[in-house]
């Protein structure tokens, strides 16, 4: 994971969506929705209170050859940035 | 001729060698991994993690981001799973698992994802002989033909020892490519591990499934014996299945079961479910959150909140004031903790 501070250099995203309060897998089942939605090149950003989402999320874009932009603490969130790569 | 092929992955070492094996045959994937709400690593993922705080990885995810393999997670914790865990057609195995029938469910699951997705077959990793009942030649048979996937479902790892499948007989997949392993040991599957670098996988094996723990099946089969002894419906849910996985029980009659929190954690998971039960805590000193379900008589009120207030720092004042909730009702109990540990040992479940 990444230090907070880079949060800023994200980038915009298409579509941000809230999975507060869920736990696995469902962070990375809404993640699986939402990015089928969107184009290829956009990015999704995903809020998260799971911890595992650190994990679960470079482990899921590397599988499903999204990209992972980062994730970082938020608060008592965390905030996962993810670019559709196909 | 590549063709196309859903795998059943846990993130084990015999999943992800099978998806490992199917691949190398230029045969696309696309991994499922089915969510029952019954993993023991999710929930203790769901818990905060390990008792040294690290948090345990998501198994299937690791493999499939290993072998850069499409996933997808299915949730199937639904009432048609758990109606077929409390009336298994195929019987338990030596607690409240019901293999057989919890493999028929997925197989049908991941048959309607092969047929979505236009794919030829479905396979797992399943190792002929390895487990004393899902596994056996004729179990095997069984999952095949009742999920709907005759000819089409495929255990690389002991096809030759099993009849061709269909991918094999069409050509899809290279039989001879494929393997001969039966039995417990898992020496092949290491070496083979190695050969095609594949690391990292979860230690010991196997096991990760709540069914299949002691404890957890007395809860199980308490909770569902008492439903029925109290004219209720055999059935349970997914609150159950957290509440199982939680805390400690104590059956205080078929009409009231006491859960008492053993950590912060799970203090903080209870609060969630207090919908429909009772809250009970002591006040003015630490202790555990408990919930009751049911309808407690007023000697079993008495009696869970003097046992609430034995697992928290009052257990050795004269008398502790404990509070019991139901949604705005809100009542005090002035009691002795329990000291009888016998009398609690005989209320406890699991």
């Amino acid at each position: 994971m990444q230090d907070a501070p880079d949060i800023a250099a994200m980038p915009a995203a298409a579509r941000t969506i809230d999975t507060t309060g869920t736990l696995c897998p469902y962070p990375i089942v809404e993640t699986a929705r939402a990015i089928r939605a969107l184009a290829t090149g956009e990015v999704l950003c995903v809020v998260a209170t799971d911890p595992g989402v650190r994990t679960d999320m470079p482990m899921w874009c590397k599988a499903t050859r999204n990209e992972h932009l980062g994730t970082f603490r938020d608060g008592a969130s965390f905030r996962s940035w993810v670019r559709k790569r196909r | 001729m590549p063709g196309k092929a859903i795998a059943m992955i846990s993130g084990g070492l015999d999943s992800t060698l099978a998806v490992a094996l199917v691949r190398r045959q230029g045969i696309e994937v696309k991994a499922v991994n089915f969510y029952t709400g019954l993993c023991i690593t999710e929930t203790q993922r769901r818990k905060g993690g390990r008792p040294d705080g690290t948090i345990p990885e998501n198994e299937a995810l690791r493999a499939a981001a290993q072998l850069e393999v499409d996933v997808e997670y299915v949730d199937i914790s639904g009432s048609g799973y758990f109606d077929m865990l409390v009336q298994p057609r195929w019987g338990y195995g030596a607690n409240a698992n019901p293999c057989v029938d919890c493999r028929v469910f997925m197989m049908r699951k991941a048959r309607e994802i092969m047929l979505a997705e236009g794919a030829d077959f479905v396979f797992t990793g399943e190792v002929l002989g390895q487990r004393p009942k899902s596994q056996r030649r004729d179990t095997l048979r069984i999952i095949e033909r009742e999920s709907g996937l005759d000819g089409r479902l495929l255990r690389p790892l002991s096809a030759k020892l099993l009849e061709p499948t269909l991918p094999e007989r069409e050509g899809i997949v290279d039989r001879e490519r494929l393997l001969d392993i039966s039995g417990r040991s898992r020496k092949r599957q290491m070496e083979l591990a190695r050969e095609l670098g594949i690391a990292g996988w979860p230690q010991p094996a196997g096991g990760c499934c709540y069914l299949t723990d002691e404890s957890f099946a007395e809860k199980f089969f308490d909770l569902l014996d008492s439903r029925e002894a109290a004219g209720a419906a055999r059935r349970i849910d997914r609150d159950d299945v957290v509440l199982l996985s939680t805390g400690r029980h104590f059956r205080l009659s078929p009409r009231a079961l006491l859960v008492v929190g053993r950590t912060e954690v799970e203090n903080v998971l209870l609060e969630r479910y207090v919908g429909g039960r009772a809250r009970v805590e002591a006040r003015g000193v630490l202790g555990p959150v408990a919930l009751v379900e049911g309808v407690p008589t007023w000697e079993e009120r008495v009696l869970a909140c003097r046992i609430v207030a034995r697992y928290g720092k009052g257990k050795d004042q004269p008398s502790v004031t404990v509070e019991w909730r139901e949604g705005d009702q809100v009542e005090e109990h002035l009691v002795e903790p329990e000291r009888d540990e016998a009398r609690i040992e005989g209320l406890r479940v699991g």
